[in-house]
Order: C-alpha cells, then sequence, then structure tokens
C-alpha cells in the first residue's frame, strides 16, 4: 500500500473527528466500530486471505473480552491484561484448528458455528465467574505505567492507534512469503502444496493471527467500554463481522475497515426503519455478493479505472 | 427412561426431516441450505395464518401451507440460487444466511414477536404402554417421517426424475448437455425442499411454540444431524436425526438442561474429527 494523497486525507478526517462532536454516543459507537475493523482485519487473514470460512470469530473476540474482563476485576494489573487474553485465544484457536483444519466448506463453517454456540453457552450459564446473560459490569479501565486515558475521545485516539498497528502488521504480512502463501492456499490448494506450501501450517497461523487480532480487540472492548454481555458476542455478531468482510470487501484492507464502520454506522442512522432495517441489510448483502462479490473496495476500485483512469 | 426415549424419538423425528429437506436440495445442485430453519418457521406460521388466523380446517391449512411453501423454495432458487451458479460455495452459504436474516425479519414484522400455538392435526387420548406415555402427535410425528422417507426414497432412486436429479447433481453440464431439463430438475429440489420444512415448521409448531426466531437453532440442528449422517445420505439423515433427538434428550435429563444446544455441536465435531465425511458417507463428494 503506497502512501497516497487520498490516503492521507481519511487519515486526517479520522484525526479530526473529535474537533468536530463531542457527543459521547457518536463517540462510543465510532470507537466500536474500530474495534469491529480490527476484528474484521482478524478474520480477513483466515477468510480473505487463506479463503476459509470462519464464523468462530466472535467468539473470540468474547473470550478476549471475558478473559480481560475477569482478570482486571480480580485485581490484577491492567498490564497484563493483553497477554492473558491472548494466550487464552491462541489455546482457544489450537483447540478449534487442530481438528478442523482439514474440513472445508460446510463442515468448516458448521464446526466454526458450533464452536462459537459452545463458548457462548459456557459464558451464559458459567455465572459466578461470567456474570451469565446480564454480562459484567464495572471492568477497571486501560493504565498502564501510569497513564489511563480519560473519557470517550482519549479512547477514540487510543483506539485508533491500535487500529493503525493492526494495519500496519496486515500490511507487512500481506507482503511478506506468509501473505503470499495465504493466498495461494486460496486460489488453489493443490497448487499451493505443489509449490511447497505446507497449507496446514498456513491455514493455521491464519486463524491464529486471526484469533491474536481478536483476542486483543475483545481485551480493549471490555477495558474501554468497561461492561461486557454475551450478546455482544454471538452468533449474530459471527454473521455480523462475516458480513462486514463481505460487504467491505474480502481480502482488502481498507474494505475490512469500511466494511466494518459502515455496518457498525449504519443500524444507528438507519434506527427510523425499525425490524424493516434487517429486512434490507439482509437484501444488500445479497446484492452486493451478486453484484459485486469484491464488495465495496472492487466497486470503488472499478469506479476509480472508468472514471479517473487506470493509475 | 422409556418416556425419554419416546420423546428423543420425536424430537429426532423432525430434526431428521429437516435434513431430510436439506439433503434434497444438497444432492441436486451442492448447495448447503443456511436459511432451511428459517423456511421451517415459515412454514409454521403459514400453517398458524390458516388454521389460527381464519379458522381454517386444518388439514386444509396442512395443504394451503406446503403449496405455499413449495412456491417459496422456487421464489428461493430464482433469488439465490440463479444470480450464483459456479460462484464459490463458500458466498452461496453466506447469500442463504443474508436470506435467513430477510425471512425472519420480515416473519417478525408479519406475525410478532409473541410465540403462538397452532394444534396438532390429530386428537385422541395418548396411548400408554409399560407406563411411556406416547401422545397422538407423537405418533403422527413419526408416521410422517416413515411416509415420507419411503416418498423420497422411492423419488430419487425408482423414478425416472430421482435419476435426472443425480445426473444433475454429479454434473451440471453433461446433464444439460444430454438433454435433461437441468433448471427445472433444480426447481423441484427446491420446492420439494422447501416443502419439507414446511413440514417440519407444522409438526414442530404444536410441541413448542411457533416464533420467528426460532428457525435458527432448529436449522443448525438439521446440519448437525447432515453432518452425522453424511450430507446427502438418505439413511444417514434419518438415523443421524434420531440419534441427534435422543442424545439431547438424555444428556438434558442427565447431564444439564443449560448445555442442550451444545450437545449436538460437540458430537458433531467429534463426528467429524473421527469420520471427516459423517458416519455414512458423502453421497457425492466436493468436487476438487
Amino acid at each position: 500500500m503506497k502512501i497516497s494523497p487520498f490516503l492521507l486525507l481519511c487519515a486526517a478526517a479520522t484525526l479530526a473527528i473529535p474537533v468536530f462532536t463531542h457527543d459521547g454516543y457518536v463517540i462510543q459507537l465510532l470507537n466500536i466500530a474500530i474495534l469491529n475493523a480490527i476484528v474484521v482485519l482478524g478474520l480477513n487473514y483466515a477468510t480473505g486471505w487463506t479463503g476459509q470460512i470462519n464464523f468462530a470469530q466472535a467468539a473470540f473476540y468474547g473470550l478476549g473480552a471475558y478473559t480481560t474482563a475477569i482478570a482486571t476485576k480480580a485485581g490484577i494489573p491492567w498490564i497484563a491484561a493483553p497477554f492473558l487474553s491472548v494466550l487464552i485465544v491462541v489455546i482457544a484457536s489450537l483447540i478449534l484448528a487442530l481438528p478442523t483444519l482439514r474440513l472445508r466448506t460446510h463442515y468448516l463453517a458448521m464446526t466454526t458455528i458450533g464452536f462459537g454456540e459452545i463458548v457462548r453457552l459456557i459464558i451464559v450459564h458459567w455465572e459466578p465467574v461470567t456474570g451469565g446473560t446480564s454480562g459484567l459490569r464495572a471492568i477497571p479501565g486501560i493504565s498502564f505505567f501510569g497513564f489511563g486515558p480519560q473519557g470517550q475521545i482519549q479512547h477514540y485516539y487510543l483506539l485508533l492507534a491500535a487500529l493503525a498497528v493492526a494495519v500496519i502488521v496486515a500490511v507487512r504480512i500481506r507482503h511478506s512469503t506468509l501473505g503470499r502463501a495465504m493466498i495461494a492456499t486460496k486460489d488453489s490448494e493443490i497448487g499451493a502444496e505443489q509449490s511447497g506450501v505446507d497449507i496446514v501450517r498456513i491455514k493455521l497461523f491464519a486463524f491464529m493471527i486471526g484469533a491474536v487480532y481478536a483476542g486483543l480487540a475483545g481485551c480493549l472492548y471490555a477495558s474501554s467500554i468497561r461492561f461486557v454481555s454475551p450478546d455482544s458476542f454471538s452468533g449474530t455478531q459471527a454473521i455480523l463481522l462475516m458480513m462486514m468482510l463481505i460487504v467491505g470487501g474480502m481480502g482488502s484492507i481498507p474494505g475490512c475497515i469500511v466494511g466494518a464502520v459502515a455496518l457498525t454506522l449504519l443500524p444507528e442512522i438507519l434506527r427510523f426503519l425499525g425490524q424493516w432495517y434487517l429486512v434490507l441489510y439482509g437484501l444488500g448483502v445479497i446484492c452486493i455478493i451478486v453484484l459485486a462479490p469484491g464488495g465495496l473496495a472492487s466497486a470503488a476500485s472499478v469506479a476509480r479505472v472508468r472514471w479517473v483512469g487506470q493509475r | 427412561m422409556g418416556q425419554l426415549v419416546v420423546n428423543g424419538l420425536a424430537l429426532g423425528s423432525i430434526y431428521a426431516l429437516v435434513a431430510l429437506g436439506l439433503l434434497m436440495i444438497f444432492n441436486t445442485v451442492q448447495i448447503v441450505n443456511f436459511a432451511q430453519g428459517q423456511l421451517l418457521m415459515l412454514g409454521a406460521f403459514i400453517g398458524i395464518s390458516g388454521a389460527v388466523t381464519h379458522e381454517l380446517p386444518i388439514a386444509l391449512s396442512w395443504i394451503i401451507t406446503m403449496a405455499a411453501m413449495a412456491l417459496v423454495g422456487i421464489v428461493f432458487m430464482v433469488l439465490v440460487y440463479l444470480p450464483l451458479r459456479g460462484r464459490p460455495p463458500f458466498l452461496v452459504i453466506l447469500t442463504t444466511i443474508a436470506m435467513g436474516i430477510v425471512l425472519e425479519n420480515l416473519a417478525l414484522i408479519i406475525w410478532g414477536p409473541l410465540p403462538v400455538s397452532l394444534p396438532s392435526p390429530v386428537h385422541g387420548t395418548p396411548l400408554r404402554f409399560a407406563g411411556v406415555i406416547i401422545s397422538m402427535h407423537q405418533v403422527f410425528t413419526f408416521a410422517t417421517l416413515a411416509v415420507i422417507l419411503l416418498l423420497q426414497f422411492v423419488l430419487l432412486t425408482r423414478t425416472r426424475f430421482g435419476i435426472l436429479m443425480q445426473a444433475t447433481a454429479q454434473d451440471l453440464h453433461t446433464a444439460r448437455l444430454v438433454g435433461i431439463p437441468v433448471r427445472r430438475t433444480i426447481a423441484v429440489a427446491f420446492a420439494f425442499g422447501a416443502m419439507l420444512s414446511g413440514i417440519a415448521g407444522l409438526l414442530v409448531a404444536p410441541i413448542f411454540l411457533a416464533e420467528p426466531t426460532m428457525g435458527g437453532s432448529l436449522g443448525l440442528k438439521g446440519f448437525v444431524v447432515s453432518v452425522i449422517g453424511g450430507f446427502g445420505n438418505l439413511p444417514g439423515a434419518v438415523i443421524g436425526g434420531l440419534f441427534l433427538g435422543l442424545i439431547e434428550t438424555f444428556g438434558a435429563r442427565y447431564i444439564s438442561s443449560n448445555f442442550r444446544d451444545a450437545y449436538a455441536f460437540i458430537v458433531m465435531i467429534g463426528v467429524l474429527v473421527a469420520w471427516p465425511r459423517g458416519i455414512f458417507g458423502e453421497k457425492i463428494s466436493e468436487k476438487v
């Protein structure tokens, strides 16, 4: 990804948003959008690049959030929380991935849905620890080396920084041997194997890197929103994350961010539609899959070629 | 104990019906329909509209539901299958999921979120034997499953249409080349598949109440059954369904009812680890 003027403009606009609005609700919504963007970037490794369907991403998100919530409420210093979240998520992704790496399409879809459902049921029914359906409240905030962000706007910048790191890592991986091996696995597993790619290992890496993204986003979610409940990490959320990836454009880093932000903000903007929003959302996703399988990212590049000419 | 077996088998029969509907579509076009549960819900609500809202005789509302569901199946094919022919299966899965979201929320708009009950088509005193009570509705459920299984078996293996379907499933292009009306065959498969889940909905509604969100978990159980039995495998779907019904009923009684929905997935993941193509094998395996 070259640093284009357009990209700089987007970055500047993003940084300037809190200058124009101090509405806590709007900033809170944007914070959730940024967290979702990190999770979707993680999902992109397995689904967008390696071509493996994954409905367990919401469960990894939830595991990360609950680990941080439980640990910091128990008095463990915040600085340890991200490490704990990553540890738990890596263990969980190994448990899920090792037996399922050989599975394909609908089998993989079902197994990851099942995994998510099992995690949700454990969260809901392990009440003494997880607070059951009512969730956990008053989770201690972020604090490291005497620094702790106060208020929504400081959290906004902190989360933006986290997103920037997530994007940079993704860009670096995409252009490394690992990234190319992921794309090769998606394009043709047999072809990739013939070229010396260990596809089982690549799939495992893709799942695990994605899970680590979700785990870290979960950690930040718990300590910046300071409330977790099972609803935020349910199967519905897993499908929503997948839809964000599709709408934005599978395999495209800007696409992941645009998809996550759009599908986080749209339900609030279109609140007046009530139940009809979800009907239109379903139909909209079908239209995008049928008409623009590359999502908004591909639609944008088609438009650019048409009107501006190829650069 | 005996009672648990009967209840488990009755629940399992419904899972088996969902799986048979999935199988019908899968065996023709190799598409796993993730909106099958929502089709079931739609069937239940069309039945309720007929029998409860408009007070039609229950048999008549069954016929109306089956006809309506066949139509829904064809609409479903036009909206979901036709535009996505030849696309990666992954995208088709997502499209059916999106379709499920559309159906579920349309149902919420039309029928509201409150659970509704549908009367059973059969009445009469429950059978009792050796301390086990079998309600007439359970007897009717078993009978329906048996009849549908027989019909589907004959249709798929003994009729010209079944052969057309198999040919379509094995190679769509060659099937078209040898003059098989591929599109019509596929339309019938979708109509029949949707009708089967509609029937499952009509059978579920008198036991559990019908609500717009009921489809999700029942649909997933249908897949678990298909995975256990091997996708597209007719006896596998029925045996898998009954087996899952028993596991859930016994698990809820003897282990914990909180994790009732988890048993299905645990069993499924276990089966996949041991037999990646289901215990009874896939009828047609994925093409490379």
